[in-house]
């Protein structure tokens, strides 16, 4: 178990820069997402921490120890790869024991570890198979055995559920979580996944294009997201955002837009500026007609226990879920109740969130 | 079968049967000299009055004059073609591991170099390869030979390889370095294992390369006691009344081994080792 710093870190392929700098520090025994649209450099950011990419500048550090001239075996890391990439020749018993047996363990203690590592991953039964004679998740599995079998100081994964279905990527998800609160090894997991970050970090860093927008808990990155890039990629369906400008009445804000007049809680930023101003599609209230902003159906979309709407607000469209059924109809007007103090305010310009 | 499938079947058998027959025809004519007793060879029949296997007793008793050293030039077509086959296998699989896997630097250029080789025919190096082979002193010496069929067999076999290298999953190279594993012991761990099927197939190559070989046998080898039964059958054809019937059933010898052997390493030459590595 070990902590991971990165500082300044800068990653260019010839002239081509695609990290800009980045500086972030992992507790020992932390689940840390790296998110991020493809092409962000979170993968970059992970290959260079496993050692596979060369770091063009800055440091890492893992448990204080500058590893920037190790080579990956000398790292103590094991990582998890988007394509399993199983030794094809090996059975899963041997997949699992490669790592040990190359740094020449003792046979009896790697079987002992091989089969620790198997019963924690249900895995016992499929010791002689071949990776080809298994499924998908059986392959992620042995995949992840592999890595545990090492007891490194940091696991890593790569986009590991991306190839698994939706079902089972849920399944997985769950398990790997279970399987950090179990061994409490530090992590650093990486997906485009905004879903997978929520529910499995403990910290999420939103990366994108080879910086880093914010780094916080699933949460705060959720109910104060700093800039329109965080606040459009976290959350599922996205936040509604538009463009508007800024007024103050009585101490308090509101976001004149759509030809109507958008709460944002207590005053702030400055009267007149032109911001984006974004609500999540659950803080939205739905109420009747003639009261709060008017807005017309378009589209009711029941999901059983949640229904989602599409609203049609000026020219704006914008997505509600509330919880539980409605009786709207499309082409039905409605009044959006907005509690102001839900509502997200951006500077048009920077994107900065204004508090 | 629906009509669709008829056609199909049919097209391929329209190719298949001239195909089959434009290969099996020589054969069979080579293997109907080697069962005729000499006076029935050129008699143009099917299939000989009194087929007989007499010849071929004639070529493992060595009961003439132009096979007085059967056994021992079949031993050197093999002790040669197997040493070409194995340095071969040896300097295309390393290149190709250099090249393909380790990147090494200039990897681009040998690349380029062993395409470049194959602009200029075999026949046209015979010249040159007898002057150096005669410079370090080598004519006459089975190793000349085998060097300069290690020479010809190399670039299209570094080339073969290398494309099948880049094909095994570049992630399976980076789990082995994290697991631990060193250039070598990734070498012989993981990409041997992998490189099965193309090992099999390219030592195929170059070991028939070698035992088919006429010219560069002709050329660098002289003496009676260093010549392949390659070259030792064609000095048949030196007098004017050629025992067609010996040089038949030794040819037919000359040819079971590579049959047999194509018949033995056709599982590996195609093959799907790599299933279940990654997914596809």
């Amino acid at each position: 178990m070990a902590s991971v710093s990165f500082r300044n870190i800068q990653k260019a392929y010839g002239k081509v820069k695609v990290i800009h700098g980045i500086g972030f520090d992992i507790a020992d025994g932390e689940f840390v997402v790296l998110v991020g649209p493809s092409g962000c450099g979170k993968s970059t950011l992970l290959r260079m921490l496993a050692g596979l990419e060369e770091i063009t500048g800055g440091e890492i550090l893992i448990d204080g120890k500058v590893v920037n001239d190790l080579e990956s075996k000398d790292r103590d890391i094991a990582m998890v790869f988007q394509s399993y990439a199983l030794y094809p020749h090996m059975t899963v018993r041997d997949n699992m024991a490669f790592s040990l047996k190359l740094r020449k363990a003792d046979a009896a203690q790697t079987a002992q570890r091989v089969a620790d590592a198997a019963r924690i991953l249900n895995l016992d039964a499929l010791l002689d198979r071949y990776p080809r004679e298994l499924s998908g998740g059986q392959r992620q599995r042995v995949a992840m055995g592999r890595a545990i079998v090492r007891d490194p100081k940091v696991f890593l994964f790569d986009e590991p559920l991306s190839n698994l279905d939706a079902k089972l990527r849920v399944a997985m998800r769950a398990e790997i979580k279970a399987l950090h609160q179990r061994l409490k090894t530090t992590t650093v997991y990486v997906t485009h996944d905004q879903i997978e970050a929520m529910t499995m970090a403990d910290r999420i860093v939103v990366m994108h294009d080879g910086i880093v927008e914010q780094i916080g808990t699933p949460l705060q990155l959720f109910d104060r997201p700093g800039n329109l890039f965080v606040a459009q990629f976290i959350g599922s369906p996205a936040m509604n955002v538009f463009k508007g400008t800024l007024r103050h009445r009585d101490g308090q804000a509101f976001v004149e837009a759509q030809g109507g007049l958008w709460p944002a809680g207590a005053a702030r930023g400055r009267h007149g500026q032109a911001v984006h101003y974004g609500i999540r599609p659950g803080d939205i209230g739905l109420g009747p007609a003639g009261r709060g902003i008017a807005a017309q159906v378009v589209v009711v979309e029941p999901t059983g226990a949640e229904t989602e709407l599409v609203l049609q607000a000026g020219s704006e469209q914008l997505i509600l879920v509330m919880h539980g059924r409605t009786t709207a109809r499309p082409d039905e007007g409605v009044g959006l109740l907005i509690d102001g103090r839900k509502a997200h305010l951006f500077d048009e310009g920077s994107g900065q969130r204004i508090d | 079968m629906k009509l669709k499938q008829v056609t199909a079947e049919a097209k391929l058998l329209l190719v298949g049967i001239p195909v089959l027959l434009w290969t099996i025809i020589p054969v069979y004519h080579m293997f109907l000299f080697a069962i005729s007793p000499r006076d029935q060879a050129t008699s143009g029949r099917l299939w000989p009055k009194d087929p007989t296997l007499q010849n071929f007793g004639h070529v493992f008793k060595q009961e003439h004059f132009y096979l007085n050293h059967f056994w021992l030039q079949l031993g050197n077509s093999l002790w040669i073609a197997v040493a070409v086959g194995v340095i071969t296998l040896f300097i295309a699989t390393t290149a190709a591991f250099a090249i393909s896997r380790l990147k090494v630097k200039g990897g681009r250029t040998v690349m380029n170099l062993a395409l470049f080789t194959y602009f200029i025919p075999a026949a046209f190096l015979a010249v040159p390869m007898y002057k150096t082979m005669a410079t370090y002193g080598l004519l006459n010496n089975r190793w000349s030979l085998v060097l300069a069929m290690v020479t010809i067999a190399s670039p299209y076999c570094i080339w073969v390889l290398k494309q099948a290298s880049d094909k095994l999953p570049w992630e399976l190279d980076e789990a082995a370095r994290i697991d631990g594993a060193t250039p070598l012991q990734l070498f012989r761990l993981v990409y041997l294992p992998l490189m099965v099927p193309s090992l099999v197939a390219v030592g195929t190559y170059s070991l028939l390369l070698a035992w088919n070989e006429y010219l560069y046998g002709f050329l660098l080898l002289s003496n009676e006691q260093h010549l392949t039964l390659a070259v030792a059958l064609g000095n048949f054809l030196a007098a004017d009344d050629s025992p067609w019937e010996l040089l038949m059933a030794t040819g037919f010898i000359y040819a079971l081994p590579p049959a047999a052997i194509y018949y033995a390493f056709k599982r590996y030459m195609v093959s799907g080792l790599t299933a279940g590595a990654v997914k596809s």
